[in-house]
């Protein structure tokens, strides 16, 4: 897929074009509807004009039926218009969120860096949708164009003078009553920001409610919360009463403006310029007119909008992948041989590291950041600053790290389990036909499944928060196991088990991975212990290497990073 | 503080009840779970209100829906995995008259502002129904051939009308906001002050989606009617009523001619309020399982590219992004019929007054300008028709909101929840001293028949440290939970007793591994624990628990806002907070439940100073995480399945050769040459 830079203009421009059969069709009939709604008034100007003034039955019968025809068409071009405008609103929105998705879980990775998830769903979700929205908004302009023109001429055609007191008035009306609204959207948006701090407030309270019952601290929170809510109304009070301001003033000066209207159409149908019906049309239409310039406004704030979100979207699809996609390929098949040269990154030195294949290996750091470093560079979630990191003496850099992660898992600390069942969890990523058990048995997960009323069909809800701390984490370690990669880094995996079940997870692990290399980046003795050798991460560079048993009686930095 | 040695004496007894609470955890449930749950629902409440309203609206009842309703899209998704939490209680939802009665009983203290707003806008109304008569009688001015400067008159009146409706309608709309927003700011704050009280118990059965959901969706969604709904709404209903009142008495055969698309349009809203409600809900349901889908993956992105998952999660978001589109073009389409059918109301009504109008003029009982003023009357009818009827459904989704808020904010004042002293006095001679902690033949069960505490008796000495081990699910967070009162046993007593009854602040402080930094300045979130407390009392706080030195390395200092939306704190940091809190809040008995097992190691042993300085002069229950931690306890009590099986120093119980001894060696063996 492409990550190829994308602006703003580019996701708007793509997600309208993307829909513009529906767009042309959408905006087609809306002018249907905008022209059908704008002869209403006319002919109901020409019913009073040629038959109530006339009398005259067939006339009436005549101009019911054209308000009929009239009728038909409007309703059927609104329906099948805006249903149109909604499809490509929505269809725009629904391609536009799969390609963020698809963004975001690309191999390179990069779009989530800097992000909070929460943001980003809410740029695939809200913005997707407002960006979509502006096909409608396209459609929506386009007839409002369209109804105007119609009036417009009609009102031409009956008499010039009134035509342009109608067609400069609306625009000048409308202007004013923007003119009002400015100061009022300027409150409108500081009571909104006051109403979402309080809601804001209130969710935050509710969120740390077991910590507020835990020291007792509800009447507290009641009186903040109170606090808040107070000064909140003061501010939604203020731009209520500014908006009802501003809802009468519209109120009397289109008042004002009809009764010009009616003044100069009626001095010109008495003087005989236009005829009774066209009086009665002229006032009609100079209340129609106003809802396509209406229109007009909202069209223009829906475009900002979706202009804004635009931008934000081209900028989660145009973050450059983290790191490069290699052309080259691992010989098959892979053997696990791990060694890094000469590798700084992120506040590690020089880092010169060889894992034979097959090999279980313990790295302990004395800092979390250090193995958090070690661990970006080996699922190559970053390339080092300098050095290279080779597996089976391929330099990482060259492949693809869709492939590599075929070869090697980085199974981290705080991995998510997903919606589905604890086997589907386990199972996600275990070849075809694989038996989870030994896995689950080595994580010590067998035990969560026989505790659970419909075991291994046991629903997880996302992101695994059904499920304890610990029990979440062996459900992991055991999926890391069960995917059985040619090399496996696990990284702190049982940092939420009792003593007890980590001391049972430790062979368990080794014996699973007989014959596959393993890493064990943890700080855990009862793991470090079961390692080949372990190597100590201190101070950004590597200051020993040996067994685990023998770390701890020569070295102090070791015996503080490992025992408590 | 000198709680130990005080000379009123009094003690609580937890009585028993039979909670059934599917903890599918058995005996640890997820704690942080929720917080991200609140972050979404936050995150989703702020970016609603960027929108335009209706999708705000709209965004709102989605996060109203999405905690409620993704259980149901579960089911749907994978109908061979039932959830645990499947079985939830929600809370409750008030019913149709207790909303109703709950209602008029806030409006009650503002009569006098609901009777104003009314009058003024009912004024408003038949004030701007002048408008058409004025533009009739012009038209039968022209129609008479009047010389032109009898129509000076009649626009200058047109003129006054607009402007005293302008006046009027001002003043009506804001005395009808301000009744609105007071009831309501009345009401979210007497939820706030209810929901805050639920007992934990019930909250955790509910999930605490349900209570976030409502106080974010559930409140923006009744403010946004408040704010517009309302106001439009009784404009409308006013100017339909009036118009038709008006049509009358210009001819009271216009107004039947106008009533005529009355039996379509009654019909056409019944029709799509039935249709409506079950695919808004379908939708809703929809969109929050897209919405939990796209959290799933893209917070689990880095896990998803770790195991090759890609193609299946992308699989996953676009079925179920597809099918919110479907959904959602249902109800488009289903609210287009809705919109024809109006159409035809439309028509028929306005066909009917303008046949009435020919055949009254034709028998000469009206005037061609009356004719006129009807058909206009008729056409001004169509805006406010249409919005009274497009807002019956904001009026409903307001309703159940509603319903949803005056269901917890209608909920009794929490009874004394089981761990806050009851003011009784004991008059016994033998009241165990204060501090005292006496557990009693408890038992609990979560689910009925499935126990997981089995007959504990415990005491803890005034000042006593004892440290809980045993395996995961041996019961240990379910005893403490029951000694901080979280949950009622179902067997057996606990009983604390305290020096002062009716002093201030709480008897036992519960601190779990769960963290949370309430969103704000640092001072204000430590002020939770202590309202009074100085600032010489906070940096006094978190020097006991080395929080100090990087709290006024905060940008600004102790003013600093942190959580949500402010500077991130460590996993670490917000712990100390925590136990800073705890010592402000300076209970006589702390429940510690491994309060120090997300810091990772390093953390955990700065976080185990932190914590003893904390419970200092405390009766102290800590459930353990490391033995090196129960080791320096007073004492140590062994849990396994369900029971204490060893109690006793550390070295009487290696000495014991028991389970603990097992533990120890399980433990020491792998930290075999520690220098301890």
């Amino acid at each position: 897929m492409g990550v190829a830079a994308s602006s703003g203009r580019d996701v708007l421009r793509r997600a309208v074009r993307g829909q513009r059969r529906d767009v042309a069709l959408g905006s087609l009939l809306g002018a249907g509807h905008q022209a059908g709604e704008a002869l209403v008034p006319v002919l109901i100007g020409v019913v009073i004009d040629q038959a109530v003034a006339k009398g005259e039955v067939s006339a009436l019968l005549l101009w019911l039926a054209v308000l009929a025809a009239v009728y038909v068409g409007l309703s059927f071009s609104f329906r099948f218009g805006a249903r149109a405008g909604e499809r490509a609103a929505e269809q725009a929105a629904h391609v536009l969120r799969v390609e963020l998705v698809r963004r975001v879980l690309h191999p390179g990775g990069g779009a989530e860096n800097g992000r909070l998830p929460g943001a980003l769903t809410t740029i695939a979700t809200e913005d997707a949708k407002r960006v979509g929205a502006v096909n409608l908004a396209v459609m929506f302009g386009i007839s409002a164009i369209v109804g105007l023109l119609v009036g417009a001429v009609v009102l031409l055609w009956i008499s010039l003078t009134l035509g342009l007191i109608v067609l400069l008035g609306t625009p000048v009306l409308l202007w004013l009553g923007h003119l009002l609204s400015k100061p009022l959207e300027r409150r409108s948006e500081a009571e909104q920001e006051r109403a979402a701090h309080a809601s804001g407030v209130a969710a935050d309270l509710v969120a740390g409610l077991r910590v507020l019952k835990g020291i007792g601290a509800e009447e507290a929170a009641v009186d903040r919360y109170r606090r808040t809510s107070r000064g909140s109304l003061v501010a939604t009070l203020r731009a209520a009463r500014a908006e009802a301001l501003q809802n009468g003033m519209v109120l009397a000066l289109t008042g004002c403006f009809i009764a010009v209207v009616a003044l100069v159409g009626g001095r010109l149908a008495v003087q005989g310029d236009i005829s009774l019906g066209q009086l009665v049309s002229a006032v009609g239409l100079a209340l129609f007119l106003l809802g396509p310039l209406e229109v007009f406004a909202w069209v223009n704030a829906d475009l900002a909008q979706g202009r804004a979100s635009a931008a934000r979207i081209a900028g989660v699809l145009a973050t450059p992948p983290a790191v490069t996609i290699g052309g080259g390929r691992l010989p098959q098949p892979v053997r696990g041989e791990v060694r890094l040269r000469g590798v700084s990154h992120d506040g590690l030195h020089e880092i010169d590291l060889d894992v034979a294949p097959g090999e279980l290996l313990g790295v302990a750091a004395t800092d979390p950041a250090d193995a958090a470093a070690l661990l970006r560079c080996l699922s190559r979630q970053a390339d080092p600053e300098s050095g290279v990191v080779e597996l089976d003496g391929v330099s990482l850099r060259e492949l693809d790290p869709a492939d590599l992660r075929l070869a090697v898992l980085v199974a981290e600390h705080d991995a998510d389990l997903f919606e589905g069942t604890l086997w589907g969890n386990v199972g996600a990523a275990a070849p075809e036909s694989a038996d989870p058990e030994p896995a689950m048995v080595a994580a010590g997960a067998d035990e969560i499944v026989r505790a659970m009323p419909r075991g291994g069909d046991t629903a997880v809800s996302g992101r695994g928060h059904s499920l304890s701390g610990g029990q979440r984490q062996r459900v992991a370690l055991a999926r890391a196991l069960a995917a059985d990669r040619a090399v496996l880094v696990v990284h702190d995996p049982t940092t939420a088990v009792d003593g007890v079940t980590e001391a049972r997870i430790a062979p368990g692990i080794r014996e699973i991975r007989r014959g596959r290399t393993t890493i064990l980046v943890t700080t855990s003795p009862a793991l470090l212990a079961v390692a080949d050798r372990v190597v100590l991460l201190d101070g950004g560079r590597i200051t020993d290497t040996a067994p685990h048993a023998d770390l701890v009686r020569r070295h102090a930095a070791y015996r503080t990073a490992v025992l408590a | 503080m000198t709680r130990g040695s005080g000379t009123e004496k009094a003690e609580t007894t937890t009585t028993t009840e039979d909670p059934q609470m599917p903890d599918p955890a058995g005996a640890d449930t997820p704690d942080t779970a929720r917080d991200r749950e609140a972050d979404a629902a936050q995150n989703q409440e702020a970016d609603a209100i960027r929108g335009r309203e209706t999708n705000a609206a709209r965004d709102q009842e989605m996060g109203t829906a999405r905690s409620r309703e993704t259980g149901a899209a579960r089911d749907r998704e994978t109908d061979a995995a039932q959830a645990p939490e499947g079985a939830r209680e929600l809370l409750p939802v008030a019913t149709p008259a207790r909303t109703r009665a709950v209602v008029r009983r806030l409006l009650r203290p503002h009569r006098g502002l609901l009777l104003g707003g009314f009058v003024v806008m009912v004024g408003a109304t038949t004030v701007g129904l002048l408008t058409q008569p004025l533009l009739g009688y012009m038209v039968d001015l022209v129609t008479e051939h009047r010389p032109v400067d009898a129509l000076t008159l009649p626009a200058v009146f047109l003129v006054l009308v607009a402007v005293a409706q302008g006046i009027t309608t001002a003043l009506g709309l804001s005395l009808i906001s301000q009744l609105g927003e007071t009831v309501l700011a009345h009401l979210r704050e007497r939820f706030v002050e209810r929901a805050l009280g639920l007992p934990l118990e019930q909250l955790e059965k509910a999930g605490s989606g349900d209570l976030t959901a409502r106080i974010t969706g559930d409140v923006s969604l009744v403010a946004g009617a408040v704010r517009s709904a309302l106001p439009e709404l009784v404009r409308s209903v006013l100017a339909i009523v009036l118009t038709l009142g008006a049509l009358a008495v210009l001819d009271w055969r216009f107004m039947l001619a106008a009533l005529l698309a009355v039996p379509i349009q009654a019909h056409t809203a019944r029709w799509y309020v039935r249709r409506a409600a079950s695919i808004y809900a379908e939708q809703r349901i929809a969109t929050g399982a897209q919405q939990q889908q796209l959290l799933d993956t893209i917070g689990g992105a880095s896990t998803v590219r770790a195991f090759r998952l890609e193609e299946g999660h992308t699989e996953l978001v676009t079925r179920r992004s597809w099918s919110a589109v479907e959904l959602t073009m249902r109800g488009v389409r289903l609210m287009l019929r809705f919109y024809s059918r109006l159409h035809l109301g439309e028509y028929i009504g306005l066909a009917a007054v303008l046949v009435v109008g020919f055949l009254l003029v034709r028998s000469g009982s009206t005037s061609i300008g009356t004719a006129t003023a009807a058909a206009l009357y008729f056409h001004s009818l169509f805006t406010p028709i249409n919005s009274a009827l497009v807002l019956i459904d904001d009026a409903q989704s307001a309703g159940a909101s509603l319903a949803r808020l005056v269901g917890v904010a209608d909920q009794p004042v929490a009874e004394e929840t089981a761990a806050t002293v009851a003011a009784e006095q004991p008059r016994g001679s033998v009241v165990p001293p204060a501090g005292a902690v006496t557990v009693a033949g408890l038992g609990h069960a979560y689910e009925p028949g499935r126990p997981v505490l089995h007959d504990i008796d415990l005491t803890l000495r005034p000042g006593e440290r004892v440290a809980l081990v045993g395996a995961s699910g041996a019961g240990k967070t379910t005893l403490a939970k029951l000694i901080a009162g979280i949950h009622r046993p179902t067997t057996g007593s606990v009983r604390l007793s305290v020096a002062d009854p009716h002093g201030s602040g709480r008897t036992v402080a519960l601190v779990t591994q769960e963290v949370h930094v309430f969103a704000g300045p640092l001072a204000d979130d430590l002020r939770l624990a202590r309202p009074d407390a100085t600032d010489d009392d906070l940096c006094e706080a978190l020097t006991q628990v080395d929080a100090l030195t990087w709290a006024e390395a905060l940008p600004d200092g102790l003013g600093t806002v942190v959580g949500e939306g402010g500077h991130r704190l460590t996993p670490t940091q917000a712990q100390q907070l925590a136990l800073a809190r705890l010592i402000l809040a300076d209970p006589p008995i702390a429940v510690l439940d491994e309060a120090t097992a997300e810091a990772g190691s390093t953390g955990a042993r700065l976080l185990e100073k932190a914590t003893d300085r904390a419970i200092e002069g405390r009766t102290a229950l800590i459930v353990a995480h490391r033995l090196t931690q129960a080791a320096t306890a007073d004492r140590i009590v062994v849990m396994d399945d369900g029971r204490i099986v060893e109690s006793g120093g550390h070295g009487e119980l290696c000495a014991a050769g028991g389970p603990y001894a097992a533990l120890w060696e399980a433990w020491s063996d792998t930290r075999s040459t520690a220098p301890h």
